[in-house]
């Protein structure tokens, strides 16, 4: 059985009458130790849904899903006191700003035992000498000091150490990184990212990796979800999903990775932008940019079909065109 | 191919700009989402046009004493009569017809005052904000000083020296609300001057008074509107304390809180002396706030993206 | 921390210098004859007005009077009430218990329901109840207080006889001023004599609830605003969603991570407030013949006691700057960005 499985999830904003559609009709599946990455622009629904399977929304957003369970429990029907048990402590997640992911009244051993206590109920000594342990793990120098500091004096690779330790402190099963390293300078990101794969590997926890960029997940994730305007595009293993791109948007983000279009002058790019509330398109969402849009594409939605490796939602996937 | 890319992509732009409301219109959209702010633009449209025609819609002289009829209650109550809809004062003059009189004195001197504090409090403001090491820090000192005396004591000592009358209120409260137009000032345009589009107008070499007016001081109008009209309301309340403590318009002259300042002998005997005046102020001044809130949700972009 | 305060410090100077030039000023700007101004004497013989120029000062030079004037509050002396003939300090010793006993009170009103409503309206965001909240808070922001006063003793004292009119003791009693405060002194005289004084805390206490109300409303309803908007945003912050991804429990949530954010700029606005009501209630003050120090002031200004107006006004601004700095000071307290700085 997966740690995680959603099925056919949609999250919505705004008003009954006139809704907007974040999430739309999402299957995803997580296995224990997996590193799945989810990948799309801006916009794309990638965070919200996370942000639905933990009950972050507050309310805000209306979710519904035919499943939506973790670790055997139905996350839809689960009291928000249940919930509370899992997330944190089974389900954690590390945000993409850790300046202001860390609330800068209390120090950052308070913001760490904060959930050692509510979680393992440790005390005292015992509780002081895991923040350590944790400092240690996520390789903080000076840990014991560092302990004592406010967020405002950490550096932004400092801070999300912290964030991290915050996260894998009751060893999760699942971790959610919401672009852990966007706002991080870029001789950072590396570290993190490293971090990051080796504590995945070392607690042995699956890892749902969210990012704008293909590059990242190219090297460490064993299957990508790739999404665009609320749906899931493609979702194939990798490495085939780098070679053999199914999807027409999977392409274009893969030829816009310098390292993926050697030769040619210009990075190629994708004309347009995401359809927002009111420019859904009737057809495939994509069709108003993709460049090999077929008069159909403008008035059927494409469903999900099974490509080799993986599921590809288009009239005509790249791959078996080509076969 | 390419063609057919440019193609679709123009296309959307195109639909795209289509959809984007004016920006008045947006404005308006925003206001009239706030069926608080409708409220108190009809209700204060109303006490405009009252004001500026109170000739012929007062039914009485609002100076006019009549002697047979000394606190006469309003028209619903036993004694009242329809000629005094809201019935009459100590002197027997008609209450409705001083209080739409009043409205003129009270609208008058509140615009007066805060066009005289908003524009020497906009250019304070804004030459502290980009000289903030020397002017700036006279010109903030100088507001401290200000700031230290409440505003209501400094309008009384300032009608103390100048002496009772209505260009004296006007000044009074003015000096008073000056401070906070330049703070606010000075400290939108010292978050604008961090902006790169600030350091973007200087690379290009405009000139310290352009940079100023042209290319700071409209993103700073939005906080700077707001808080005019919430200063519009609390200096219709200042006008009506110092007519109340008998520093403002001088008696006969009709204004709301003067008033008020001979209805505290009346508490026992003619409550509608004490109540109408005091509840047209209040509604007055709600009225606007109301105004005040709808324009922030309007013009305020972050409140808009939340809202 | 202490490099902070004496930079606050080094600011205060200056404006104290500023205000002291702005009270020297306004005697001068008084149109009229500076010895009719500054004794209360008219139509002297020119002999004996040359002689009153010269015992006050005036013959000098300007920048001589100003550091005559300077001179002499560094004295210690402020000069004394034509009308009393007693010095204004001690006037002012006198007079401002009744104000800070007021204003306290008033505080204690605005902020204990001003913060419960605020943080309530918040957490209920768009439920009746926060649409009640706010528009109460705004009606009571828009209130006329000098009216407001007199509807609540229009129907709470003279209607309903709930609460004596004005002062603050019935004249029955005879209470001797001990701490000057009603609330203390009339404690202490009941525990001291039960039988003579019985009754006259409460009395006390019914005299202060009425200007409490009055003075208290503009603030509650500026607190109350402030703190919903202030728990609205920090609940947007990105720290806040942190908390909430720990698994922590709503009230957690709320109070620990949340609130104490908020606060900052709620217990800033509630500082400046105090120091602002302690210059004196000058408009709940003169309705209720609350005998404090905002009526003190509005009175001799009626009476042209100018070395009243004068130096109370120094002393009043004096206060509303030394309460600002304790504010700046505890908000670098509650604040660790601050209170890190250099």
């Amino acid at each position: 059985m997966s740690l995680l499985e959603i099925k056919n999830l949609s999250v919505e904003f705004g008003s009954e009458k006139n809704p907007f559609r974040a999430v739309e009709g999402l299957d995803l599946t997580v296995n224990q130790g997996e590193i799945v990455g989810i990948v799309g622009e801006s916009g794309s629904g990638k965070s919200v849904t996370m942000m639905a399977m933990m009950g972050l929304l507050e309310g805000q957003g209306r979710i519904v899903a035919d499943t939506l369970q973790f670790d055997g429990k139905n996350l839809l029907t689960i009291s928000a006191r249940e919930r509370r048990k899992i997330v944190g402590k089974d389900i954690a997640m590390i945000f993409q700003d850790p300046m202001t992911s860390l609330n800068p009244s209390y120090t950052v051993g308070y913001q760490i035992m904060e959930v050692l206590k509510l979680h393992q109920g440790l005390r005292g000594a015992a509780l002081k000498q895991r923040a350590l342990e944790l400092m240690e793990m996520v390789e903080i120098p000076a840990a014991a000091t560092r302990l004592a500091a406010y967020p405002h004096q950490l550096s932004g690779g400092m801070s999300q150490r912290v964030v991290i330790a915050m996260a894998i402190a009751c060893n999760p099963k699942l971790l959610i990184a919401d672009e852990p390293t966007t706002a991080l300078d870029v001789t950072i990101q590396a570290q993190i990212m490293d971090l990051l794969v080796n504590l995945q590997k070392s607690q042995n926890m699956a890892l749902i990796m969210i990012t704008h960029d293909l590059a990242v997940v190219a090297e460490v994730a064993h299957r990508v979800a790739v999404m665009y305007a609320g749906q899931v595009a493609e979702l194939a293993e990798v490495p085939g999903i780098f070679r053999h791109p199914s999807h027409p948007y999977t392409e274009a983000l893969l030829s816009s990775i310098p390292e993926h279009s050697k030769g040619a002058h210009r990075l190629s790019t994708l004309p347009g932008i995401v359809p927002g509330q009111y420019d859904r398109p009737t057809g495939c969402l994509l069709s108003p940019r993709c460049p090999y849009v077929k008069d159909d594409c403008k008035t059927r939605r494409p469903g999900l079909t099974a490509v080799e490796g993986g599921v590809v939602r288009c009239h005509y996937p790249i791959s078996a065109r080509e076969a | 191919m390419t063609n057919a890319k440019t193609t679709t992509a123009a296309s959307a732009v195109e639909d795209q700009a289509l959809t984007y409301p004016s920006p008045f219109k947006e404005f308006w959209q925003g206001f009239a989402h706030n069926k608080g702010a409708v409220a108190g633009l009809l209700f204060m449209t109303i006490v405009t046009l009252c004001a500026i025609l109170a000739p012929l819609v007062a039914p009485h002289n609002p100076i006019e004493q009549f002697r047979e009829h000394l606190l006469q209650p309003p028209v619903w109550l036993d004694g009242g009569s329809a000629s005094f809809l809201l019935g009459t004062d100590e002197l027997g003059r008609d209450i409705l017809s001083r209080l739409i009189y009043g409205a003129r004195l009270s609208l008058f001197i509140g615009l007066c005052s805060v066009v005289m504090a908003l524009l020497p409090g906009v250019i304070l403001g804004l030459l502290a904000a980009f000289f903030p090491k020397s002017l700036g820090s006279v010109i903030m000192r100088l507001m401290d000083i200000m700031m230290a005396l409440p505003s209501l004591l400094l309008a009384v000592a300032i009608m103390a020296i100048l002496g009772p009358g209505l260009l004296n209120a006007m000044i009074a409260i003015a000096t008073v609300s000056l401070p906070a137009y330049v703070r606010l000032t000075r400290a939108s345009a010292m978050t604008e001057l961090n902006r790169d589009y600030v350091t973007a107008s200087r690379v290009a070499g405009a000139g310290l008074w352009r940079q100023m007016f042209i290319t700071v001081l409209p993103n700073c109008m939005a906080p700077l509107i707001v808080h005019a009209t919430m200063s519009f309301s609390s200096a219709i309340l200042e006008i009506a304390a110092l007519g109340f403590l008998g520093l403002g318009v001088q008696p006969p002259t009709p204004e709301w809180g003067t008033m008020l300042a001979s209805a505290r002998d009346y508490i026992e005997r003619a409550w509608w002396v004490v109540s109408l005046p005091g509840l047209t102020i209040l509604l007055s001044v709600l009225a606007i706030n109301l105004m005040g809130d709808g324009l922030r949700d309007a013009l305020d972009p972050k409140l808009k993206r939340a809202a | 921390m202490l490099s902070f305060i004496f930079r606050r410090l080094g600011l205060l100077v200056p404006t104290f210098f500023g205000i002291t030039l702005l009270t020297f000023g306004l005697i001068r700007m008084i149109p009229g004859d500076p010895v009719e101004v500054m004794v209360g004497e008219r139509s002297l013989d020119p002999q004996m007005h040359a002689e009153a120029m010269h015992r006050l000062g005036l013959d000098k030079p300007l920048y001589a009077q100003y550091l005559d004037y300077i001179g002499n509050l560094a004295h210690g002396n402020l000069g004394e009430s034509l009308v009393t003939k007693t010095s204004v300090w001690t006037e002012f010793k006198t007079l401002f218990p009744a104000t800070l006993e007021l204003a306290l009170a008033a505080m204690l009103f605005a902020a204990v329901f001003g913060l419960l409503a605020g943080v309530v309206a918040a957490i209920k965001r768009g439920s009746i109840f926060d649409h009640g909240v706010m528009g109460i808070s705004l009606t009571g922001f828009s209130m006329p207080i000098f009216w407001w006063g007199l509807i609540l003793i229009m129907f709470f004292s003279v209607k309903l006889g709930w609460t004596p009119v004005s002062g603050r003791l019935d004249l029955a009693f005879d209470i001797a001023p001990r701490t000057g405060f009603m609330l203390v002194d009339t404690w202490l005289a009941e525990a001291a004599d039960p039988s003579a004084n019985a009754g006259a805390f409460k009395d006390a206490v019914m005299h202060l609830i009425l200007p409490a109300i009055v003075l208290g409303t503009i603030p509650l309803a500026v607190i109350a605003r402030m703190t919903r908007s202030s728990m609205l945003e920090v609940l947007r912050e990105d720290y806040v969603r942190t908390a909430r991804a720990k698994g922590l429990s709503p009230a957690r949530v709320i109070f620990i991570h949340t609130l104490r954010n908020a606060l900052i700029p709620v217990l800033t606005v509630i500082g400046l407030q105090v120091g602002t009501l302690m210059g004196g209630a000058v408009l709940t003050e003169t309705i209720f013949s609350w005998p404090g120090i905002g009526k003190w002031l509005i009175d001799a200004i009626g009476r042209r006691d100018y070395p009243v107006v004068q130096n109370g006004i120094l002393i009043v601004a004096t206060l509303v700057i030394v309460t600002n700095f304790i504010v700046d000071i505890l908000y670098g307290v509650a604040n660790p960005r601050i209170r890190h700085a250099k």
